[in-house]
């Protein structure tokens, strides 16, 4: 016994002490490294400024046609979305043709970081506080970036954009003056982030079962009574919809991100003649939940709610990754809801549209409607600003310029087609016309995401390098669905549009490190006000609000107030 | 006097040699968990002073600026949020909860499963009651669903068959909190008998046969032999709980959560994670965080202190 336990001992301690050794030699390894292309890199450089005065940017000088004269090494976010059966987000066919492009231009390697989707916030936050995060980060939180910012951990951005101006001309082109400088602060001209542009402008819309309706031989509803009345019919009418399963009817179903599921609807509960400064001072919360008017529509969802027209276990599951709501559209148990404007097309074969006509029936199918008309009789949307996910650089990121080149690569036309639509023949095929139809496809070459937004991360939205092809291709690419439904959706989600306006106030410092709490206590009042008795709603509804005001909403609301008077005086409207 | 003392230190210090000598090999196998603990638990500690110091990404712990009010500026912060109260209340119910609902459940089970007198349907009955501790929380809620949703789990479709009506275990406060004990109790009661069970096994044999001999019963057996048999070993575990009555899990109240009762689900570990990893309010959290291992510490002293006063060995 005691022979075995020194024998074991000893391995231990043999094997700690190699751990050590590696780790050190690993150390000093990097440290000779350094010390040896320090030297290569000004040997390198006095090469290249051989010819050249040596000026102070070093840089500029290390590049030749634009390409680095050593070949430098950058990391880039990418989203994952662990999708069933998709392909591995930093590996597949479409980082491979990224990386391949980049080296051969430029002469830089890129490597992709996967963060998951629905936590990108934490991972990034986890990231950047261990000093790991990819040298270009993607986000849609610009609250975010603004506390790394305020903490020194983001790269100013607007020297560089302006020195590095003519080696990034798709980046211009793309982005143009006013993605690039949208998030510029109008005082000292800070720039933390680029905004990606949003090809496409569509948000939401509100889908509905087209053949429940012909069973019932009702006519698509225009107005919120007329929803109304076809939700109750669904309702009563489950046992002639969906015979045994009658008791697993929904008439209409939304998620415990209720704010989202609800757009249309509460959108009509704002006034359309609303002005850009109480829509600005009332729009920190990006569901609209202080704007006036949301109050109202929380109330038709809690008395729909109590009168068994909802999904009664909604809040039971969390909106971000869950798939239980989706399985129920899926085996077609839910008559209408509000979602992404192309939710029930999405992901090819394994899309809502595709599984539901398998699963219930050649006829079944979702189809977009318009029926919140607002006070004016239009049905306005609210839809953001031109504007998409927002990219930044953290400190930690040694290669500005080998970075932005690598966003002006992605943002070169040929490239955001071919991420976009991928190769003839395996996943898409060109029609007679020119347009594009896109295919199912398999293995390495499953996108991942709609159109590869999570790779084209200064672009969302079909953008190819003929417009009229994109125009036209755009209902064509969601393989396996009839076109003409993309084309109601796609007309009804930006119809009576109301486009969101870059109000430039410089940083609201109440802001800060607030966005999530505020948003996850939103989703705690919406979903317990929209579940609450009819009687206890007001109660309940005002609580909350009173609790988010308290938490943080108020001051929000109060600093962006005396910022845009401070800017724009006693003007309601932005300056056209 | 002092001669006797140095005397009696030298002695030590000869026997402390000869102890290392002769059990080398032991001393050397405690270096490694001693390892774990330095490189593990007693290191990050350096970093409470986040805590008192304004957070920064980009710099150091040793370069941040201190926080206000003499460094205290996030504990009265978190004193000022009503979530971080709303947060403290509830950890306190549950763990409360837990301890007196929770604490004798194995107790009670390892008396039972001691008195089972055919032995292979005790082994099975205990390997049943340990399978849960082995599963994740991510599971149990899962099944949670499954079973106690309001509309679609098993259970109140069942209740709805026979006409009655569904009964909200998930999605009303007061119901939450009892699944969430029960599924709790559910989960680690039969691991936790473990311990009792080899407590009960150390019990002289012969105490129950002079038991018998006298004519006790199998509760007078059980009241009188086996629980004052095991009694030292339910005071460690006490103590130790009590030191945890405001630490709090992450994974068991995350997991069972959801939007609507978010008033009595809300706990410490919860709080910490929305603000501090979601919101990068690292300082705040950490402020929190050490709050609760204070009171740990302290209820821990507290509750020792009182087992060594009722003549039990504590836990040191």
């Amino acid at each position: 016994m005691k022979k075995f336990i020194s024998v074991l001992l000893a391995c231990c301690l043999v094997m700690t002490s190699f751990s050590a050794c590696s780790k050190k030699e690993e150390e000093t390894s990097a440290d000779t490294s350094k010390d040896v292309t320090k030297p290569a890199d000004s040997s390198s450089s006095n090469e290249a400024t051989a010819t050249a005065a040596p000026t102070e940017s070093t840089e500029n000088a290390e590049v030749v046609d634009g390409k680095f004269v050593n070949t430098r090494k950058i990391t880039v976010e990418v989203y994952d979305r662990g999708n069933d059966g998709g392909s591995k987000p930093e590996d597949n066919v479409y980082t491979k043709y990224i990386k391949e492009g980049m080296l051969r231009d430029h002469n830089v390697e890129v490597e992709f970081i996967a963060v998951p989707r629905w936590t990108e916030v934490e991972q990034i936050n986890n990231l950047l506080a261990a000093g790991d995060a990819p040298d270009i980060c993607v986000t849609y939180d610009y609250a975010t970036i603004q506390t790394y910012a305020g903490m020194g951990g983001v790269v100013n951005l607007s020297s560089y954009v302006e020195e590095y101006k003519d080696q990034l001309p798709n980046l211009w082109n793309w982005l143009g003056t006013r993605n690039i400088y949208w998030d510029k602060d109008p005082i000292n001209g800070d720039l933390w982030a680029i905004e990606a542009k949003l090809a496409v402008m569509n948000r939401t819309s509100t889908f509905v079962r087209k053949d429940w309706l012909d069973k019932l031989n009702l006519q698509a509803p225009t107005t919120i009574d007329e929803f109304e009345a076809m939700l109750v019919a669904f309702r009563d009418n489950a046992d002639l919809l969906l015979g045994a399963d009658a008791d697993k009817m929904v008439p209409f179903s939304i998620s415990s991100d209720v704010g989202w599921r609800c757009d249309h609807l509460s959108g009509s509960f704002i006034d359309p003649d609303i002005t850009d400064k109480d829509y600005y001072v009332n729009g920190f919360d990006d569901r609209r939940f202080t704007q006036p008017g949301t109050k109202e529509a929380i109330r038709v969802l809690n008395k729909w709610y109590n009168e068994g027209l909802i999904w009664k276990d909604f809040a039971m599951y969390d909106a971000a990754g869950d798939t239980t709501e989706d399985n129920m559209m899926k085996a077609g148990y839910v008559g209408s809801f509000i979602h992404n404007w192309d939710y029930p097309y999405r992901n090819g074969e394994d899309s809502i549209q595709s599984n539901l006509q398998r699963l219930v029936g050649e006829d079944a199918c979702y189809i977009a409607i318009e029926p919140f008309k607002d006070s004016k009789g239009t049905y306005t949307k609210y839809l953001a600003g031109p504007i998409d996910r927002k990219v930044f650089f953290p400190t930690t990121n040694d290669e500005p310029l080998a970075s932005l080149m690598y966003l002006d690569w992605i943002s070169e036309p040929e490239n955001i087609q071919y991420l976009q639509i991928g190769e003839e023949g395996i996943t898409h095929v060109t029609l007679d016309d020119g347009s594009i139809q896109t295919l199912a496809a398999t293995d390495d070459n499953i996108m991942n995401s709609p159109l590869n937004i999570d790779y084209t991360i200064t672009c969302n939205g079909m953008n190819l390098v003929d417009p009229d092809i994109s125009l036209k291709s755009r209902a064509l690419s969601y393989a396996g669905i009839d076109s003409a439904l993309i084309e109601v959706a796609d007309k009804i989600s930006t119809h009576d549009g109301h486009i969101g306006k870059n109000v430039q106030v410089g940083k609201i410092e109440a802001e800060e490190g607030l966005g999530t709490s505020l948003s996850d206590k939103r989703d705690v009042v919406l979903c317990t006000s929209v579940t609450a008795s009819v009687e206890d709603f007001d109660k309940i509804f005002d609580a909350g609000m009173d609790d988010y005001l308290k938490s943080g909403g108020q001051a929000v609301m109060d600093e962006r107030k005396v910022k845009w008077e401070a800017t724009y005086g006693d003007a309601t409207q932005l300056p056209e | 006097m002092k001669v006797k003392e140095a005397k009696s230190v030298r002695k030590n210090k000869v026997k402390v040699g000869t102890y290392i000598k002769r059990y080398w090999t032991l001393y050397l196998l405690l270096l490694l968990p001693m390892t774990y603990f330095i490189v593990f638990k007693y290191i990050p500690m350096a970093y409470i002073q986040i805590a008192f110091k304004k957070y920064n990404i980009t710099q150091s712990v040793w370069d941040m600026e201190w926080a206000k009010n003499h460094g205290f500026e996030f504990f009265i912060k978190a004193f000022a949020n009503k979530d971080f109260l709303y947060a403290l209340r509830n950890t306190l119910m549950l763990n409360l909860l837990d301890l007196v609902l929770g604490f004798p459940a194995p107790i009670i089970l390892a008396l039972l499963l001691n008195e089972l007198v055919f032995k292979r349907f005790k082994r099975v009955v205990q390997t049943i009651a340990y399978m849960p501790h082995f599963l994740s929380w991510i599971i149990i809620s899962g099944l949670a669903l499954q079973l106690l949703a309001p509309s679609t789990g098993l259970i109140n479709i069942l209740l709805g068959k026979m006409g009655i009506d569904s009964i909200p275990f998930l999605n009303e406060s007061k119901h939450w909190v009892g699944t969430y004990i029960a599924l709790g109790i559910w989960q680690s009661v039969g691991w936790n008998t473990i311990i009792y069970l080899a407590a009960i096994a150390g019990i002289n044999p012969e105490l129950y046969e002079a038991a018998s001999v006298d004519g006790a019963g199998r509760f007078k057996k059980m009241w009188h032999i086996t629980l004052p048999g095991i009694r030292s070993t339910i005071v460690v575990l006490l103590v130790m709980n009590l030191g945890h009555i405001l630490g709090s899990e992450f994974d068991r109240p995350y997991a069972l959560k959801n939007n609507l009762v978010n008033d009595v689900s809300n706990v410490i570990s919860t709080f910490v994670y929305t603000n501090g990893i979601k919101g990068l309010q690292f300082s705040l959290t950490t402020a929190v965080g050490l709050f609760q291992s204070v009171i740990g510490v302290i209820f821990l002293l507290i509750a020792n202190n009182i087992a060594r006063r009722l003549g039990e060995r504590g836990i040191w």
